[in-house]
């Protein structure tokens, strides 16, 4: 992660975008602070001081159960994380939201490339090779369940399906500039769990 | 010494959707070679994880960028997937201006080998090695014929040092296989390795029940108070199973040297 990603961030703070996601960001003197967005106004908070923290916080749903993806919406809350410089900022937003910052960054200055799920799905082998038999109706039916943001994933969706983008999502899904003080989470391309999810769906009405 | 502060250091993984412990060595490697400043950004990418292989580049901002996969073997991962993924045309790719050095996974490190007979010994302490089976435990794969060679390699080179009373090789997804580990060795002790990179779902859940340690999958490393208690007596052998060797922290200086590597054989590539 280098400067002109915390120099964005630093520019994206001042313009008061200090929501990413679930997590609320803002200077507290010579600090960065963190803490989920459901904590604004708390006050008894686990502190952490590390960026590294950021991946434990991360790695657990409040019930304790794994987040392999880290824009779903589980988050826990109650905690506060308090960071020294930019750089470390920008590392543990990468630990919290990866590759966000970066997307976002890029989205603004109009040189995100942007994925068709039919060519992710196209290019796959071994075990999921089976989704390059996915239908549009497949794929919709699956995007439906696992990207929604109620339960499945906050991502801002930029990729069609084919030509168009998949069916069955409410418009916000994907309007990225929606809100003035949220620093926006851009999905560029169907992400592996959601090819492996194709996969599992092929596989049951296969059966 | 690597001293790169014009360039990114990526490390690629495997990562997980299911199991919470096998990002944690990548990471940590990661995390290390950052303290030592050593490279002006050092970061992670996942095939099973975010951010991906696709998303990575666009996360770093230097123009010479070295790719070092954190698999223990060259074979459909660093062969095909990453390649795919990232578009690579070969060791040496140049994509948008960047000059992106691809390196050779770490498991192809020679110093594994050290790595491997030191994770031996600790997991059987004051176990005589003459009287011991060493296992060096592989995932294989028929998708490519590569994936069981840099086990075969290690079973080889061990073998040729000749302290273990035999070493041989055992695979989850190939011939010889691990559950056969009973028919496979004759000494009284048994140690196993796994020649992979993380305590995760093959390692640390499936691995031990086709050992016959469990009779199912437990729970992750990492949701457990003890990580497992050797030896375990199974029809009248005694079997050691450890950990897996890409956990030692010394794969940091492993990683490096891949990088280091990297450069003495591509002398002429322009930094």
């Amino acid at each position: 992660m280098g400067r002109r990603i915390e120099h964005a961030l630093l520019g994206w703070l001042e313009e008061g975008r200090t929501r990413l996601g679930q997590i609320a960001v803002r200077r507290d003197g010579d600090f960065f602070e963190l803490r989920h967005l459901d904590d604004a106004d708390a006050t008894a908070l686990d502190d952490y001081c590390s960026p590294e923290d950021a991946l434990e916080i991360a790695r657990w749903d409040a019930a304790g159960k794994y987040r392999p993806l880290k824009t779903a919406p589980t988050l826990r809350a109650g905690w506060r994380l308090r960071l020294r410089t930019a750089a470390e900022l920008v590392l543990a937003l990468e630990y919290f939201y990866p590759a966000m910052l970066a997307s976002c960054l890029a989205a603004r200055e109009k040189r995100l490339s942007v994925t068709p799920l039919r060519d992710t799905l196209a290019r796959q082998s071994g075990m999921y090779a089976i989704t390059r038999q996915a239908t549009v109706e497949d794929a919709e039916a699956v995007i439906g369940r696992r990207c929604a943001s109620d339960g499945g994933c906050l991502k801002t969706i930029l990729w069609p399906v084919e030509d168009a983008p998949p069916r069955g999502l409410p418009p916000e899904k994907f309007a990225l500039e929606r809100e003035a003080d949220v620093i926006p989470l851009p999905c560029a391309e169907g992400c592996n769990l959601l090819v492996a999810a194709i996969r599992r769906h092929l596989k049951r009405i296969q059966a | 010494m690597v001293h790169k502060p014009d360039s990114a250091l990526i490390i690629l993984g495997h990562g997980s959707t299911v199991n919470p412990d096998s990002d944690v060595p990548t990471f940590a490697h990661a995390a290390e070679i950052r303290r030592r400043r050593c490279f002006g950004e050092v970061t992670c990418a996942f095939w099973k994880e975010e951010p991906s292989f696709r998303q990575v580049l666009l996360t770093v901002e230097s123009d010479d960028i070295y790719l070092v996969p954190n698999f223990v073997s060259e074979g459909y991962f660093t062969q095909k997937i990453i390649p795919r993924e990232m578009e690579l045309a070969g060791p040496i790719t140049e994509l948008g201006g960047r000059m992106l050095k691809y390196c050779e996974p770490v498991g192809n490190h020679p110093q594994m080998t050290d790595v491997l007979l030191r994770r031996a010994r600790e997991t059987a302490p004051g176990v005589p090695t003459a009287e011991t089976s060493l296992v060096i435990v592989g995932h294989g794969t028929s998708l490519n014929e590569n994936s069981g060679a840099a086990v075969k390699r290690q079973v080889e080179e061990i073998a040729r040092r000749g302290e273990y009373g035999e070493v041989i090789g055992a695979f989850m997804e190939e011939v010889p296989f691990v559950t056969d580990w009973r028919s496979l060795t004759t000494c009284p002790h048994v140690v196993a390795v796994p020649f992979f990179i993380a305590d995760g779902e093959h390692s640390y859940q499936d691995i031990p029940v086709l050992l016959g340690i469990e009779t199912e999958p437990t729970e992750a490393a990492s949701r457990r108070d003890v990580f497992r208690r050797n030896p375990h007596a199974i029809d009248g052998r005694q079997l050691y199973y450890a950990s897996s060797i890409g956990t030692e922290p010394f794969i940091a200086d492993v990683i490096l040297e891949q990088v280091a590597r990297f450069d003495e054989e591509h002398a002429a590539v322009p930094a």
